[in-house]
């Protein structure tokens, strides 16, 4: 077992909740190599430590929270991912998110927190370098996510801390809750919330300052770390983002594109959308921008509200996906109301996206008589009724009455239990919620939707290769916009440029697409485990079933064609057969041999 | 020498500030640079640098300032200065860092080489332990005199609250310009703090604002800038759900 001679230190931090106690799990050169960090890294556990049917909240299920190699290293922008078992899809999952956490815990010494066990009380954990403190949370439970980071700030007495908390609808067990990183970032749609509120984990805080990533060859990863930067300042995408972060993407994606989602993928068009995207938010909204570690790219926006009901609300956003699902899929007309709703869903560490789609489901089903008002307490959701969807946010966070019980099912078991025909409008891949981008309008995200380990995700990679890069993107904890969004083929060079001299290894760019492919092969035989084939790997009935009635892309609609050409190109891709299997050639191939038998025992389970 | 760089000075400026108008010029065309394309890549220095303006030659940055409602945080100055000085990234050894307000802003905390030095004036060594090095204007520590942790005699002189300790060595962290290049101004124009520019920028002279940037704590900073940019909530505090809280988690 051989130790890192760089990028890793070969030492994860294993946290067991149930009996206090924490331990160095090494990690040697060997796997870091196979599955890089984070997302791979998680998943290599789960496969390796679980077996199939594996309850998501068992007390010794885990929640990986990884940061990569590269994290805390002169390359561009470091993020953090949370690797699990969704309790929400029963799927393998990764929530990534930005800010500073990643590399703060490398600064402490640390290539990642396994994280098991269940707390009796709520406690959260301060892990300060090498140290570890399981601290009573009693008084933070109930809490909102930025009064949990503030309590924590101030416990520990320094600003500089890196918090992931989850807020009220985590310790309601939401399955959408999420984690809400450093007040504003979330690691989002994979129910991440509702494990750590399950371990009765309020959150974390992390502070590192004494140790720094070891790099095999210095000089030349500074030069690799350098020709990452200088490719980032100058390429077109760095431009937009830089200025209008993700939120000038609603204007876009609405008048060029035709693939904005609006009332709940009823259409693709609604000229409303200048009041309440980018650039509504850059002349009234937005006071400054603000950046995860070292990106120069800095996509945050903070704004506050001035004058109206919401005066003074200060809050992030709109990205795309929030002012999407917030916004136009809810019909909303007003910039603040908005923000407001954005806001509200971190402040209970609710997934923006889910939230949204529950709630615009919601609206349909009451539009269609689906829904009554008596199912949910008396509401009566309109779009573009921000008052009632604040009441509606506040109940599934709390899953009070019927409402919130019924609201924080989500939509697919919604439509199961109201029926009614809603099944035909419950827009959910894998039992999860559709993210910002109609997959009629932008065909080639269906790839990211469908093909993508979680279901549902809108950032799983659009196209074969992209759902490869992706996964090298989220194991190396990096940000697609700082990454193939820049370097598009170049990616491969860019990114092997970096490692052999970070790491000390001897890959060649076919090496980084052999681990692509084995870290996606791994995650997805997770999923064949739990009875996943190509029959899951479809859009909501909506997208096959109506054309998107106007704007750009009028008449568009997924036909089985394109279903068909999007199977055939991922299966081949990643070397799985017609019904979504890896095959044993696939398996050995990417040294996934341990799997066969598990691949073999699904198939005959579930008649594959 | 002085009077006659300054000028000079108000030159560069001028054209930094055209530049600007054009990017402001551009700014509704730039959402659709992400699809479509349209502004030709440049190199973030040439663009925003005052030093690299065409035509001129480069000048002895002795002094820096911050420009803080640019600065977005990224903690790239820190990363800089720790491996110049320490050969590893390791913020903790940055001289250069950045302290948050209320999870709204971030000032970065940095030494303003004022030219009366209080830090040095209290240094109770002899020689001191701590001196301007005349060439760059740079703070320069002797660690084979330097007292440390039971001293820090310059810490608690520094009108700016600036001066942090040395985790491994208790002495203080003090910047010495990395001898008349500064990489934290390098790394921050390269970041390009935001679309109105870079946070940090050196200068040739301290332009007398210095001192009054130099007289407030990382705190006060904080606050100021607070208020500058998110009047009425200078606080930060989150609204919406006090609003409509009603029930705690069960
Ligand atoms: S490099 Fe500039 S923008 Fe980034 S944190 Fe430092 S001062 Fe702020
Ligand atoms: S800012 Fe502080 S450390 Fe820097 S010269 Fe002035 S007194 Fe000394
Ligand atoms: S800590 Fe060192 S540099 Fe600072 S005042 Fe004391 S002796 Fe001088
Ligand atoms: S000038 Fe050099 S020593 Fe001073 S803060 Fe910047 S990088 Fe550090």
């Amino acid at each position: 077992m051989a130790t890192p001679k760089g990028g890793n230190f070969g030492k994860v931090l294993e946290i067991d909740l149930s009996k206090q106690t924490f331990k160095t799990r090494p990690v040697s050169d060997e796997i870091l190599q196979q599955y890089i960090g984070g997302r791979g890294l998680g998943a290599y556990y789960a496969v390796t430590e679980y077996k199939a049917g594996k309850n998501a909240l068992d007390e010794d299920a885990f929640v990986f929270v990884g940061p990569g190699p590269l994290s805390g290293t002169m390359a561009v922008s470091h993020r953090t991912c949370f690797a699990h078992k969704s309790p929400y899809t029963g799927l393998m999952t990764h929530a990534e998110t930005g800010a500073h956490l990643a590399s703060e815990i490398k600064f402490a010494g640390w290539d990642g927190l396994y994280i098991k066990g269940r707390a009796r009380k709520p406690i959260w954990l301060s892990i300060v370098n090498d140290k570890v403190e399981f601290k009573d949370a009693s008084k933070m439970w109930g809490k909102t996510t930025d009064e949990t980071h503030e309590m924590m700030v101030k416990e520990m007495k320094d600003p500089e801390i890196r918090t992931a908390v989850i807020g009220p609808a985590g310790e309601n067990g939401v399955p959408f809750a999420c984690i809400i990183v450093e007040r504003y970032r979330a690691a989002a749609r994979s129910g991440t919330g509702m494990v750590f509120g399950d371990k009765k984990l309020k959150g974390f805080a992390v502070r590192g300052t004494k140790y720094a990533v070891p790099v095999a060859d210095n000089a030349k990863f500074l030069a690799a770390a350098r020709v990452n930067k200088e490719g980032n300042m100058q390429g077109e995408a760095w431009e937009g983002i830089k200025k209008w972060g993700t939120g000038g993407l609603m204007e876009l994606k609405h008048f060029l594109h035709g693939s904005l989602i609006v009332k709940n993928y009823t259409t693709t068009w609604y000229p409303d959308v200048v009041k309440l995207g980018g650039e509504e938010a850059m002349r009234t909204f937005w006071k400054r921008h603000a950046a995860c570690t070292n990106c120069p790219t800095h996509c945050l926006k903070l704004g506050v509200i001035r004058g109206g009901k919401y005066s003074g609300l200060v809050a992030e956003g709109p990205e795309y996906e929030s002012g999407g699902l917030l916004g136009t899929n809810l019909g909303m007309t007003k910039f603040d109301e908005m923000i407001a709703l954005i806001e509200a869903c971190d402040a209970y560490g609710l997934d923006n996206i889910s939230t949204g789609g529950v709630l615009g489901f919601a609206t349909e089903a009451m539009e269609k008589g689906a829904l009554k008002p008596t199912d949910l307490d008396g509401l009566k959701p309109k779009w573009n009724d921000g008052d009632t969807y604040m009441e509606m946010i506040r109940k599934i966070a709390y899953q009070e009455g019927k409402a919130g019980k019924l609201m924080a099912k989500g939509v697919k078991k919604m439509a199961q239990q109201i029926g009614k025909g809603s099944e035909a409008y419950a827009n959910h891949v894998k039992g999860k919620e559709l993210a910002a981008h109609d997959p009629r309008g932008d065909k080639i995200r269906a790839y990211s939707y469908t093909m993508g380990t979680c279901g549902g995700d809108h950032h799983e990679g659009q196209g074969p290769q992209a759902l490869g890069m992706t996964a090298m993107a989220d194991s190396l904890c990096i940000c697609s916009f700082t990454n193939f969004l820049v370097y598009g083929a170049g990616t491969d060079k860019v990114t092997t440029d970096m490692l052999n001299p970070l790491c000390g290894w001897n890959w060649k760019t076919e090496d980084y697409w052999t681990t692509a492919k084995r870290i996606m092969t791994a995650e997805r035989v997770f999923n064949v485990r739990e009875g996943i084939s190509s029959k899951d790997d479809r859009l909501p009935i909506r997208m096959y079933k109506e054309k998107l009635p106007a704007g750009p892309r009028k008449d568009a609609i997924f036909t089985d064609a394109d279903q068909k050409d999007m199977e055939t190109k991922t299966y081949n891709f990643f070397g799985w057969d017609a019904k979504g299997i890896p095959t044993e050639a696939t398996l050995k191939a990417y040294g996934l041999d341990y799997l066969i038998a598990d691949v073999n025992a699904a198939k005959k389970k579930y008649n594959l | 020498m002085e009077e006659k760089k300054l000028p000079d000075v108000l030159k560069k400026e001028t054209t930094r500030r055209d530049f600007l108008r054009g990017t402001a010029a551009a700014a509704g065309s730039a959402i659709a640079v992400t699809a479509i394309g349209g502004i030709a890549p440049k190199k973030a220095e040439a663009q925003y640098s005052v030093q690299t303006a065409p035509g001129t030659k480069p000048y002895a940055q002795k002094y820096r300032f911050a420009e803080r409602q640019n600065c977005t945080g990224c903690r790239s100055c820190e990363f800089a200065c720790s491996l110049f000085h320490t050969g590893n990234v390791r913020p903790a050894l940055s001289r250069i860092y950045l302290a948050k307000y209320k999870d709204i802003v971030d000032v970065p905390v940095m030494c303003w080489h004022c030219d009366d030095a209080p830090c040095i004036a209290a240094c109770p060594t002899t020689p001191k332990a701590i001196q301007k090095d005349p060439k760059t204007n740079g703070i320069v520590l002797n660690e084979k005199i330097c007292l440390g942790a039971k001293c820090m005699k310059c810490q608690e002189a520094c009108p700016a609250k600036y001066i942090r300790g040395n985790a491994d060595t208790g002495q203080p962290l003090i910047c010495d310009l990395c001898g008349g290049d500064p990489q934290c101004v390098k790394a921050c124009m390269e970041q390009a703090g935001n679309p109105q520019g870079p946070c940090l920028q050196g200068r040739p002279v301290g332009i007398g604002v210095n001192m009054a940037f130099r007289d407030v704590t990382p705190d006060q900073a904080g606050k100021d800038l607070a208020n500058l940019l998110f009047y009425p909530n200078v606080e930060g505090k989150r609204v919406v759900p006090a609003k409509t809280k009603t029930k705690k988690g069960r």
